[in-house]
């Protein structure tokens, strides 16, 4: 009880103590409400999960609420006119968590809609190609009575159960493989045919709205989830070649991608033009040194194109420096760690094969950008998990977590009330 | 559930890679792209910090920012006297010479101090650190007044401790109001009034023969030897001659070099061998990187590799002279001047005397420190009795001093076409106890002893006449 409530307390402190380091004139009595509703929030779930006897994983939580803190703090300080709405989805976002982590029964519920689930997938996302707005080069917004949506967000959702489900339901099949090929055995048509039809839409959609990040994070999940259910080595083999072939055909037929890989390579040539954002980035970064600038110090929160998003973790490195963004990095490797471990203890192939997913999702997400604004990889925009400005972003990670710690606390209460049993005098 | 393990494993030593990519941005690469000149941060810095001053080793000021009504300036009280070296910082322009390369110091983030970290910290407003230069006004007016008009540079350096006492570059521009005045300095394209002319590669003409003194003194060839100079020689093939063909008649090493004889040191050199050549420019400094506040090119015997490993005896033979594909700048050959002065070592040179805190507490204070070895004690002896011949009877003539030994050394450089040749002027003084080095260069200005020596006379007849140790 002490250490939940001592943890939550010192995320809390941290946000108001940044939150104060701030300028106090920018921040309006409405932002003050918010922020205290937040305050709230944390500290009730915190207190319900000691009443209703939350039994999962200890970690996750204060180490996601630690990098929600960390993420309000820097969109109040880069743009505090818009901060207002993230504090909304994050109020929303948390009670939408402690709604699946609590409200729903038994995640393998989740599971009977498998083909709904993928219909729905590519519904939103071609509802978006045909009827969204283009938005920084991307057609993937989408206007809905007024506030704007990014439904590849939801469809992250969608896909991941999607994925869970049909996995489980081959998994034996897609393991062993029906159909000879030389020295490999491959599954049959049948078994393998729902799935590579869903790739191929899913990518297709997403390369038409030049969604590429968003489309490399659903290459990853697609990829890495199919091995981590059959552990064998073939597909990931297959995925290289297939992804090194699609990637240069994409290089040679359009222009952006082709744009894109030459910034990557030598930003420097053109700093102020095609390489402007990457340089301005590395800039940032680079201003930072080893212990930052200081809150609200940097100069990359003003010159960073889109920095309240994509570029949000160039500005923290700023201003943090090293120590602070190696800490935001440890920070999501914790996350990413406890899903797979949590995923390794589910009871359930359906459970460990969600967990995964969730471990395998943000972990690529928070890699692909974080390499993409250090240059590791060529740029492809999608948003910081948790840290990036976006209603979206925001609901769909927190209903992620719901169901992880959902499949979490279901493990724990499971294996508990076995163990337990007949000692409950004993103690 | 290996398949689970072996992704997170891969996802945990993925975050690894990051982190090295966080350290090679933040820390190995942070200086550098902090000095990019697309990179605003250290100018928008500014708007919180009062760039420190920029003076002179007297203390005269050379830039200022001034604060009238909350609004800062930054002042250039001697014109165009520093400029390009000094160059400029504004928001527009960005910013260029001193002001770019000592902006750390200036704004205060190198090495700040724990007051300045705090103010950096919070964003207070605050002074930076006031840099004192090696550089001495009234020399720089003299050298600026005397090429006022020309296309030239003129270096002129301490060589007992490398400071550099003057740096000028002519044609040059305005600093104060330059934002007004930018389009017509850039349109100026015959006179580039932004070259860092003392920075630029030039033929170095007969003023490279003390180089090639080196490379004769080490092959053992006796110089007390006398030599007939009958106006032109041949040399497998190549005629070498002398400029407007005079005979010099018998000469020996010093009486050659004082009449800067190009078939003694063209006969001389290629029997002295390109081995000899090469080590000896190598070690005057040819191919490397000047160590200096400010990028320099590095000087090269042949093009396509600044220091090949052998050379032609045809292209060895013009080498020796200062022609074929020798390129210096004249602040290098003020290095070599330099080196001969102080007995063979090349001191490393540098414009920084010291930083000084906003409260003059001095946080950084240059000391002297060796460059290169370029000559034995006994080589620069002997080659400075030969420049000190030629300024006694000799092409150098027009620059000796009455009561002060000078040693002293002409060029007249052929850049290439028909066109005027490059007068070149190097020498120091006094020759048994040098206390300054310079380097003269009048872009076509015809012989260095007409053009560059008269110049190079002043400054030194200025610099001498100051009392030794007074600052």
């Amino acid at each position: 009880m002490i250490d939940r409530f001592t943890t939550r307390v010192i995320i809390l402190g941290m946000m108001w103590l940044g939150l104060s380091l701030l300028k106090w004139e920018s921040l309006s009595t409405q932002l003050l409400w918010q922020a205290l509703i937040f305050t709230a929030i944390v500290l009730l779930g915190c207190l319900m999960e000691q009443i209703l006897h939350y039994q999962g994983d200890p970690y996750i939580l204060p180490v996601v609420q630690a990098i929600m803190a960390l993420g309000l703090v820097f969109v109040v300080r880069i743009n505090p006119n818009v901060a207002l709405h993230q504090f909304w989805w994050a109020n929303i976002g948390q009670v939408l968590f402690y709604a699946v982590l609590w409200v729903m029964q038994d995640y393998r519920k989740l599971g009977r809609f498998r083909y709904l689930w993928g219909l729905l997938a590519v519904v939103l996302l071609l509802v978006t190609l045909l009827f969204g707005s283009e938005e920084g080069g991307a057609t993937s917004s989408f206007k809905f009575w007024g506030i704007g949506i990014q439904p590849e967000e939801f469809v992250k959702l969608a896909l991941l159960l999607f994925m869970a489900t049909y996995l489980e339901e081959n998994e034996e099949l897609l393991r062993v493989g029906t159909v000879q090929w030389g020295r490999f055995s491959l599954p049959d048509w049948r078994t393998l045919g729902p799935f590579m039809i869903m790739v191929a839409f899913v990518l297709g959609i997403l390369a038409a709205q030049k969604s590429l990040g968003t489309a490399l994070v659903f290459y990853m999940l697609f990829v890495l989830m199919l091995y981590v259910v059959t552990e064998r080595v073939l597909y990931l083999g297959i995925s290289v070649p297939i992804f090194l072939l699609t990637g240069s055909i994409a290089y040679m037929l359009f222009r952006h991608v082709r744009v894109r890989v030459e910034v990557w390579m030598n930003p420097w040539l053109d700093p102020t033009g095609g390489g402007y954002q990457i340089a301005q980035s590395l800039f940032a970064i680079s201003g930072g040194n080893i212990l930052g600038t200081g809150l609200g110090n940097g100069i990359g929160a003003s010159t960073v194109p889109v920095a309240i998003s994509d570029f949000v973790f160039s500005v923290i490195a700023e201003e943090l420096g090293f120590a602070g963004a190696m800490a935001v990095l440890v920070l999501f490797l914790i996350v990413v760690m406890r899903a797979f471990a949590v995923s390794l203890k589910a009871k359930d192939r359906f459970g460990q094969i969600l967990a995964a997913g969730i471990g395998i999702l943000l972990g690529t997400e928070t890699l692909i950008i974080l390499a993409g604004v250090t240059k590791l990889l060529p740029l492809t925009g999608i948003p910081l998990p948790w840290v990036s400005y976006g209603g979206s972003s925001l609901i769909v990670h927190f209903i992620l977590l719901g169901v992880l710690l959902n499949i979490s606390n279901a493990t724990a209460v499971g294996t508990h009330s076995i163990k337990n049993k007949g000692r409950e005098y004993a103690t | 559930m290996r398949g689970v393990r072996r992704v997170a494993l891969g996802m945990a030593f993925s975050f690894f890679i990051l982190s090295l990519g966080l350290v090679y941005w933040q820390v190995i690469q942070a200086d550098t792209l902090l000095k990019d000149k697309a990179n605003r941060r250290l100018i928008l810095m500014e708007n919180r910090v009062t760039r420190g001053g920029i003076f002179d080793r007297n203390g005269e000021i050379i830039a200022q920012t001034q604060t009238t009504n909350g609004k800062k300036e930054r002042v250039y009280p001697k014109g165009e006297m520093f400029e390009p070296l000094l160059g400029y910082s504004t928001v527009k322009l960005a910013s260029s010479g001193l002001e770019g390369n000592l902006a750390d110091w200036l704004v205060g983030v190198k090495k700040a101090t724990p007051t300045q970290a705090v103010q950096q910290l919070f964003a207070l407003p605050r002074q930076g650190n006031d840099v004192v230069l090696t550089l001495d006004s009234r020399l720089q007016s003299i050298a600026y007044n005397a090429l006022k008009g020309k296309m030239g540079a003129v270096v002129a350096l301490d060589p007992r401790t490398g400071e550099v006492l003057a740096l000028v570059s002519q044609p040059s521009f305005n600093p104060n109001k330059l934002e007004a005045n930018w389009a017509d300095i850039i349109s100026r394209e015959t006179d580039r009034p932004l070259e860092h002319r003392y920075f630029s590669l030039f033929p170095p003409g007969s003023t490279m023969k003390v180089v090639t003194s080196a490379a004769i003194l080490r092959s053992g060839i006796n110089t007390t030897d006398l030599y007939d100079c009958k106006g032109s020689t041949v040399i497998n093939g190549q005629v070498i001659s002398e400029q407007n063909d005079k005979a010099h008649g018998w000469v020996n090493y010093n009486m050659a070099l004082a009449n800067s004889c190009n078939t003694y040191f063209a006969t001389f050199g290629v029997q002295a061998g390109d081995k000899n050549f090469l080590t000896a420019a190598e070690r005057f400094g040819f191919g490397q990187k000047i160590p200096f506040e400010l990028n320099i090119p590095m000087s090269s015997i042949s093009k396509g590799t600044d220091i090949p490993t052998k050379l032609t005896t045809n292209l060895l033979a013009a080498s020796t002279f200062g022609q074929g594909e020798v390129l210096v700048s004249p602040f290098h050959m003020a290095l070599i001047t330099a080196g001969i002065a102080n007995q063979g070592v090349i001191m490393t040179p540098h414009l920084v005397e010291r930083v000084l805190d906003p409260t003059q507490n001095v946080i950084f204070q240059q000391k002297p420190e060796p460059w290169l070895t370029a000559l034995s004690k006994e080589e620069a002896l002997k080659i400075t009795s030969g420049m000190v011949t030629a300024v006694i009877d000799g092409t150098a003539a027009p620059g000796a001093i009455p009561n002060v030994q000078v040693a002293a050394k002409t060029g007249s450089a052929e850049p290439g076409g028909n066109v005027p040749t490059h007068g070149w002027y190097i020498a120091f003084a006094p020759a048994e106890a040098p206390r300054i080095a310079i380097a003269v260069i009048v872009e076509h200005g015809g012989t260095g002893g007409g053009a560059a020596a008269p110049i190079a006379r002043q400054i030194l007849q200025a610099a001498l006449s100051q009392k030794e140790g007074v600052k």
